[in-house]
């Protein structure tokens, strides 16, 4: 069963590459999975401090902001004391080697997920003024999922297992990241009338109305808090992998994907109009994709537009209509072929910006869209591994990119074990000193 | 000779018609044209205007993934009739994902695009550790080897299979090819590998450049 009685707007973290989890999202809550947690395994419930924000005063400056205003107030360009130390979570190993470096107790790693009690324990201990993932949201996967049941067991330990997504995955023995993708169950338009599209469709059991009533209540005011828009492409790209969409979107029934696109992104919808109808009150919304990689988009932006651009307008519109006006979206490579998609049906910042082996995307972006397109992220994490020399050298870039506005510098993705904590430290003090 | 169903069958293969290409493979056997000249003049060809379009970002990764498999299809007829007849691969490929990575999707491109060339590959998958890759080497007598890395935790893994190679003493008998998105020339460079590229098309262009070099001596 997947958890239709669990309280969605809990924090969990695996699946691929961040995405919304099947019981929905992470962020502003008490249950928490933590990352290495699997589908299977029962919440931990976590406590934390909720309410009125303690306001962060600035020595020798007559401006008070909370981290929430400071972060607001650059998206919209708008005066704002210094910038804010953010982050974007951790690869659970590196939290592991630091245990074992000393730097901090182990039961923070044991324990950590984004905006949890232990995230902001390491937030203390580092200097970081907050995790910006802290969003909440509706159960935007597949209900109920399928059972999860093991199919095979082969001589060398690995197991295949088929998950909640209906993806054959192969876990081999002591891996504890994404495992590798064997087979799928959406292969045809039978699988996607039966098996599939009853999943897909809204039900009250995908919102927790009684958090989201209480919401503007319970929810922080220091930091800023996101709606969880799900994705249009990118859970339906993990359950079948990047091969079987490919062979969906050439499929003999040539209708058969864009319905599966249809089906899943009018429920998205639904979630997203039914949580905003209870009042909650949000800064930012926010799109999970990992669409791109290094080279570009995953499939081509033809396609991609005539199957998405009207799920993102029809979506943002709604967004717009009650007050929210930063659209975020995680893509995971190269975006340039997909953000005038994205751009033009509301996306308005890139969360993370992705830095990889291409190097900066967001000044780009920026030149082509005007301040209408803001960032968070964009920073080389890979500088966290070496030393304070190229720490510098980043913070010179950094220091460069804040001043065009609208851009708050963050390691994007997580930071990856090999990391120095140290340097951490040092970024997160450094980072601060940008006004 | 009938170029028209040679080109057909090039056509096919690249709009990724895997029952059309088996059809129109079987049609050109039958009609008597050899097994080579179908799979250099018709798949070969059309495998290699999708790579290159690939290149140039005028198909994307879904093109080249049904294209592969419209290939596989026609190879599956072709490659008995191709082993009777005595035709020999060009050279011999070891390709795998490196140790704790089980990306393949980029591997899988590159591997499809280098026998398209002509070359056999032998592929040992994800998370391959390096003494496998030794023996994969000794055991096929391969030119070349072809290691992906998707993570810039795994990247140190290409180093790995290098140092192995060297330590086994056959480092001089293979060239050795990374890539992946982490990858950088000057990574390849670092480590000591003979040659990085972007994609899987300049890849297969260079798998080729190598073998002959290599068997040139
Ligand atoms: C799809 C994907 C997955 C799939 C993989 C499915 C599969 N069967 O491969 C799944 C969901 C399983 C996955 C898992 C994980 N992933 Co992943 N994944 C991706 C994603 C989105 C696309 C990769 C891809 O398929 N690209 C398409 C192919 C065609 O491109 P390519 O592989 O780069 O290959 C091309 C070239 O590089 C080149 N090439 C490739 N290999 C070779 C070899 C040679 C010899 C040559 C010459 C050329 C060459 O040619 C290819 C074709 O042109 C990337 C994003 C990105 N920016 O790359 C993240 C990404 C690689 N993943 C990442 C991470 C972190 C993970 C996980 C650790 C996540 C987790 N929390 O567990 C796990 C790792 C599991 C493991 N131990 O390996 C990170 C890596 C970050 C880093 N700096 O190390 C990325 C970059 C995402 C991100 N932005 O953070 N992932």
């Amino acid at each position: 069963m997947s958890g239709v009685s669990i309280i969605w707007q809990g924090c969990k973290l695996n699946g691929s590459h961040d995405k919304p989890s099947p019981w929905g999202l992470r962020g502003e809550s008490f249950r928490f999975y933590s990352n290495q947690t699997n589908h299977n395994n029962p919440p931990k419930t976590i406590h934390h401090k909720k309410g009125a924000p303690p306001a962060h005063s600035v020595p020798g400056a007559n401006i008070t902001m909370t981290n929430r205003e400071r972060a607001l107030n650059i998206l919209h360009y708008k005066p704002y004391d210094r910038m804010p130390a953010v982050h974007f979570g951790y690869w659970p190993e590196l939290l592991y080697e630091w245990a074992e470096q000393g730097k901090i107790p182990l039961a923070l790693a044991q324990s950590w997920g984004d905006g949890n009690a232990a995230d902001e324990e390491l937030d203390r201990l580092i200097g970081w003024d907050f995790n910006w993932y802290r969003t909440a949201g509706a159960h935007t996967g597949l209900l109920p999922g399928f059972e999860h049941k093991v199919l095979e067991v082969l001589p060398d330990g690995t197991r295949r297992v088929q998950n909640g997504d209906g993806l054959i995955e192969k876990i081999r023995p002591g891996v504890t990241s994404i495992p590798s993708e064997d087979d799928y169950l959406l292969k045809d338009r039978a699988a996607f009338e039966e098996l599939y599209k009853p999943k897909m469709q809204f039900s009250p059991a995908r919102i927790n109305y009684e958090y989201f009533k209480n919401f503007n209540e319970t929810r922080r005011y220091d930091v800023p808090v996101g709606l969880h828009l799900g994705s249009v492409l990118g859970s339906i790209r993990s359950m079948v992998s990047v091969v079987g969409m490919s062979y969906l979107i050439y499929d003999e029934d040539e209708e058969l994907f864009a319905d599966i696109v249809d089906t899943f992104a009018e429920m998205q919808y639904q979630c997203a109009e039914e949580i905003l109808a209870t009042g909650a009150k949000f800064d930012f919304a926010h799109y999970w994709e990992d669409i791109c990689y290094n080279s570009g988009p995953l499939l081509s932006p033809e396609i991609f537009n005539e199957l998405c651009a009207k799920h993102y307008k029809k979506r943002n519109d709604l967004c717009h209509k009650y007050g929210i006006d930063i659209i975020s979206l995680d893509c995971d490579g190269v975006t340039e072929k997909l953000l005038p998609t994205w751009y033009e049906n509301g996306i308005n910042t890139m969360f993370p910006i992705e830095i990889g082996t291409w190097g900066d995307q967001f000044e780009a972006a920026r030149n082509k869209f005007g301040t209408g397109m803001r960032g968070v992220g964009g920073m080389d994490k890979t500088v966290l591994r070496r030393d304070k020399a190229a720490v510098d050298r980043e913070l010179v870039r950094l220091r460069r990119l804040s001043a065009l506005g609208g851009f708050i510098p963050c390691p994007d993705h997580r930071l990856m074990p090999g990391t120095k904590f140290e340097l951490v430290q040092y970024y997160a003090e450094e980072i601060k000193k940008i006004k | 000779m009938n170029t028209e169903l040679l080109n057909e069958i090039s056509e096919k293969l690249q709009r990724g018609k895997a029952k059309d290409v088996s059809a129109l493979v079987n049609q050109a056997l039958e009609e008597g044209i050899a097994p080579d000249v179908i799979l250099n003049d018709a798949l070969v060809v059309g495998m290699n205007i999708v790579g290159e379009k690939f290149r140039s970002n005028e198909v994307f990764v879904p093109e080249v993934l049904v294209a592969a498999r419209a290939m596989n299809a026609g190879l599956k007829i072709l490659n008995p009739v191709l082993a009777d007849a005595g035709v020999e691969p060009i050279g011999t490929a070891v390709i795998c994902t490196v140790k704790g990575d089980m990306h393949d999707i980029g591997k899988n491109l590159v591997r499809m695009m280098i026998e398209g060339q002509g070359i056999k590959c032998v592929d040992l998958g994800v998370d391959a550790a390096p003494e496998a890759v030794v023996a994969a080497v000794k055991e096929n007598n391969a030119q070349l080897v072809c290691l992906s890395a998707l993570l810039t935790t795994t990247m140190g893994g290409q180093r790995d299979v290098i140092e192995a190679l060297c330590e086994a003493g056959i480092r001089d008998t293979v060239r050795v090819m990374v890539g992946g998105a982490p990858v950088t020339k000057e990574w390849a460079d670092d480590i000591g590998a003979d040659c990085y590229t972007l994609d899987a098309a300049s890849a297969a262009k260079e798998a080729k450049r190598l073998i002959l070099e290599m068997k040139k001596g």
